[in-house]
């Protein structure tokens, strides 16, 4: 690798609520979010993988980026574990309710503070947000290309070709870095290891000196971005109201009958006999 | 000269083939004029697909705004971009509303857009409506106003079960996208008449940094889940991959049926994306969903809820699925699914005799 510069990847992650697990949870299904348990993005995993497997082939320095409250420092943590190399929290209480925009304005400016890189790369959505705007928003902002929905990929010198999915199919793309990606959880099997040793990087978190080596804090003084242009102030949307899905129905008919057998006779006679009738579904 | 206080829609078409979003979105689009008492823009991209500024006037469109050029012909998100920026600043005023669907491309271009226009965007949203909105800022005042006739963006927050209306009432155009199968097309008029304005684009050297290669339309790989009529859907209660083969069984039974998936059978790599129904899946609504061994958490819940009929079959009684299904099985599905089959063919046999009574003619 001697003489060729090493590609500069940014993958930008976050940390979300987990819902699958009951703690803060309510049990209408709403977060209590000061008690719930919390996750890196289920769909961060794939942008992490791909952004390793990139290092491991061609050579590249991670480093991963987020924007959160100071505990979302544990998924930085979490990727030097699978072999990123620097972590960035990018935490201000001026960031609170941005929406899409706000928060792909402040991302950006994180990306102009760590100078040129050549792929960014991001999951596909959140699991807490679930929009997709973010990765795109900061493209635009950065004037860049973007494939997301991203399958595949393999890098040839500075020419990156990639597959991305489409509805009914896919498309074959290429361009030249910089790009800006977001990976599809329809990517390759996820195979999300840990490439580095665990006990180092718990040992060096130990270590303030060892520790800021590789993590930086910063804010939105530090990143040279304007605080009107974020949080509630800098967001151009704003949740009008919400209700609560809670459940619905409470209708269901179980058939408990003495056997199996019977209940799934019980279950055709009731669509045979309803409405349209299940026979103009069967193929003759 | 087009109209500016349209809403508009951008249109999709796939190598020619206008797609059911698109019509979805009309029929979402005209709901939202009626009120605003405008009409419907729709902007139509690609290489020779004039014809089809027609068909998007028969199913709803009042006018219709088509870019024809070669460089268009296969979507690629910076000259569709570019396209697009280039019809909004020619309107000079930004229209009220832009809607384009949750789909690969809308999901692509929709923020390129919005972020350019420094304007909000509302994702996946599964209503649309119109109202008005009195904003009282403590945090930011500069904004506080009474807004009339604003877009009321509703999507369901699926990881903490509540659903929200978004506004951006600041900034014209408000853009939202909506999630397939979710808005009612209106149905085809053929004698409708509309307006078709022609325009063209001009690129920048940047707009082609992407190149692409190819797109190919993989059929085999193409589940039909939105257009099915029957959907038979398997979860992490298969217990492994071989579990759907019990699923397609049962599908195959059905006319016009998919083969559907949870997210937990997905994940663990047992059937293909493709197949998955719910949050980051589609959204379906057949006539008959039948759902083995799926639990129903509500990321499954919010892609198939609108199902006519939802059947269940699960060995857990406290499963979350059996609060909202129609119908309920409490079992081993490796035992329901054979017998269910068995039984529906029984059907078949039962009315094709029927039919041969009722028409008098038996055969022996």
């Amino acid at each position: 690798m001697e003489g060729v510069a090493l590609l500069k990847i940014i993958v930008f992650i976050k940390q979300v609520p987990d819902t699958s697990s009951k703690a803060g949870v309510n049990p209408d299904g709403t977060i209590n979010r000061a008690q719930a348990r919390r996750m890196l993005n289920p769909f961060d995993r794939y942008a992490i993988q791909k952004a390793i497997e990139i290092k491991r082939s061609v050579g590249a320095e991670v480093t991963c980026v987020t924007m959160g409250p100071p505990p979302a420092v544990e998924v930085l943590i979490e990727t030097f574990e699978h072999g990123a190399d620097y972590g960035i929290l990018l935490t201000d209480k001026r960031l609170a309710a941005s929406d899409t925009l706000a928060t792909a304005y402040a991302l950006h400016k994180v990306v102009h503070y760590l100078g040129d890189s050549d792929i960014i790369l991001t999951g596909l959505q959140t699991t807490d947000g679930d929009t997709a705007q973010v990765g795109p928003q900061i493209a635009e902002r950065l004037g860049l290309p973007q494939i997301t929905y991203c399958e595949q990929l393999s890098i040839t010198g500075r020419t990156l070709r990639a597959r991305r999915v489409v509805e009914g199919g896919h498309q074959e793309v290429e361009v030249n870095l910089p790009v800006l990606i977001t990976v599809a959880n329809s990517a390759t099997p996820l195979d999300y290891k840990r490439f580095a040793d665990v006990a180092a990087v718990k040992e060096f978190m130990r270590h303030p000196e060892e520790r800021d080596k590789r993590i930086k804090n910063v804010s939105l003084d530090t990143i040279g971005a304007d605080p009107s242009r974020t949080g509630l102030v800098g967001s151009p949307t704003v949740v009008g109201k919400t209700w609560k899905l809670g459940e619905i129905g409470g209708s269901c008919v179980i058939f408990k009958g003495e056997s199996i057998e019977r209940e799934v006779e019980e279950l055709i006679e009731r669509l045979h006999t309803n409405g349209k009738g299940i026979e103009e579904f069967i193929n003759a | 000269m087009p109209k500016t206080n349209n809403v508009v829609i951008v249109a999709e078409q796939l190598q020619g083939d206008l797609q059911q979003i698109t019509l979805e979105l009309i029929g979402a689009a005209r709901f939202l004029s009626e009120k605003l008492g405008t009409g419907v823009s729709c902007f139509l991209l690609g290489h020779e697909i004039t014809p089809l500024a027609e068909r998007l006037i028969h199913y709803g469109a009042d006018e219709v705004i088509v870019i024809d050029d070669p460089q268009l012909r296969e979507y690629a998100t910076l000259t569709y971009r570019r396209a697009v920026i280039g019809i909004l600043e020619n309107l000079g005023t930004p229209p009220p509303i832009v809607l384009m669907g949750s789909t690969t491309i809308g999901r692509d271009l929709a923020p390129r857009i919005a972020s350019y226009l420094e304007t909000g965007l509302t994702a996946d949203c599964t209503e649309l409506d119109i109202g008005d909105y009195e904003h009282i800022g403590k945090a930011d005042p500069a904004k506080t106003g009474t807004f009339k006739n604003i877009l009321y963006a509703i999507r369901p927050s699926f990881g903490e079960s509540l659903k929200a209306r978004i506004l951006g009432p600041w900034k014209n155009p408000q853009m939202a996208t909506a999630r397939i199968g979710v808005m009612q097309a209106i149905p085809i008029n053929t004698s409708r008449k509309g307006a078709v304005h022609k325009l063209s684009v001009h690129f920048k050297q940047e707009d082609f940094r992407l190149r692409v290669l190819k797109t190919v339309r993989d059929v085999s790989a193409t589940v039909n889940l939105t257009g099915a009529k029957v959907i038979v859907s398997g979860g992490f209660g298969l217990g492994g991959p071989e579990g759907f083969e019990a699923v397609k069984d049962l599908a195959s039974a059905f006319k016009n049926s998919a083969v559907g998936a949870s997210r937990r059978a997905v994940d663990s790599g047992w059937i293909g994306y493709a197949h998955q129904v719910g949050q980051t899946g589609k959204t379906v609504r057949p006539d008959i969903y039948i759902a083995l061994g799926i639990s129903g958490a509500i990321q499954h819940r919010v892609g198939m809820a609108n199902s006519k009929v939802i059947i269940a079959v699960n060995k857990d009684a406290d499963a979350p699925i059996f609060k909202f299904a129609h119908y309920g099985i409490v079992g081993d599905l490796y035992q329901v699914v054979p017998l269910l089959k068995k039984a529906l063919i029984k059907i078949t046999n039962k009315d094709m005799i029927s039919h041969r009574i009722k028409g008098t003619v038996l055969f022996k």
